[in-house]
């Protein structure tokens, strides 16, 4: 991953944990259960373009970071429970695993 | 007009019923408001936790996230260089933190937070820190 510890952020990874931090704190006010489950899903997307995603296409990853904050907003909704249902719609078009 | 005149009269507010200092009798309720209101400025306030209970918090917090190694952690470690932790797992923790101390941390402050020792000194810092 080559995630770096001592050397500053920059402000593009700083955007994705901000992001990250934001659909946690999104997570705590649902109920325990979607919580876990927001998080776990959470968690392994970041994970995943963490790893797979090249570090220097910016494009992508701004392109990334703008679909999660729609999605982060659609998690604020009380209304939503879960992110199953938000996050197939979304994911499919730009899944590209084969 | 009659009309008029009696729904003004009707409107009037009665001012004289409003005391201007509170009655002895009103002393329970006073005491009770006084109570709350103390209670409200320290919630604001906040008062400043001891060091020494912090760093015992933030490493009990640490020691149990899941992918540490609970003997490597010490007052001195380094979430990354000591405990290998990757930025996603750095703002875990710090989340972890604030959950414990009950106040949420700002971004740009999450950001600086890369070892046990930052942490307790920014919680010790924090007047709402619970």
């Amino acid at each position: 991953m080559g995630t770096s510890s001592g050397p500053k952020l920059s402000g593009m990874q700083k955007q994705v944990l901000s992001l990250y931090r934001g659909f946690l704190r999104a997570a705590r006010l649902k109920s325990p259960e979607d919580r876990r489950q927001i998080e776990s899903i959470v968690s392994a997307e970041f994970r995943r373009n963490s790893q797979q995603v090249d570090r220097k296409n910016f494009l992508y990853i701004e392109y990334l970071l703008r679909r999660g904050k729609k999605q982060l907003d659609q998690l604020k909704s009380p209304d939503t429970v879960g992110m199953s249902s938000l996050y197939l719609n979304l994911h499919q078009p730009t899944n590209h695993k084969p | 007009m009659a009309a008029r005149g009696a729904l003004l009269k009707y409107l009037r507010v009665n001012v004289q019923t409003v005391p201007q200092n509170p009655r002895p009798n009103t002393g329970l309720f006073s005491l009770s408001f006084n109570a709350i209101l103390r209670h409200f400025s320290e919630e604001v306030r906040g008062s400043f936790l001891d060091k020494s209970e912090v760093t015992d918090r933030v490493i009990s917090v640490v020691k149990n996230f899941q992918k540490v190694d609970p003997s490597k952690v010490t007052p001195n470690a380094h979430f990354h260089n000591d405990l290998g932790l990757d930025s996603l797992d750095t703002v875990e923790v710090v989340m972890a933190l604030e959950e414990e101390f009950g106040f949420e941390i700002p971004d740009n402050e999450a950001d600086k937070i890369n070892s046990i020792n930052l942490a307790v000194d920014f919680i010790a810092s924090h007047p709402q820190a619970k």
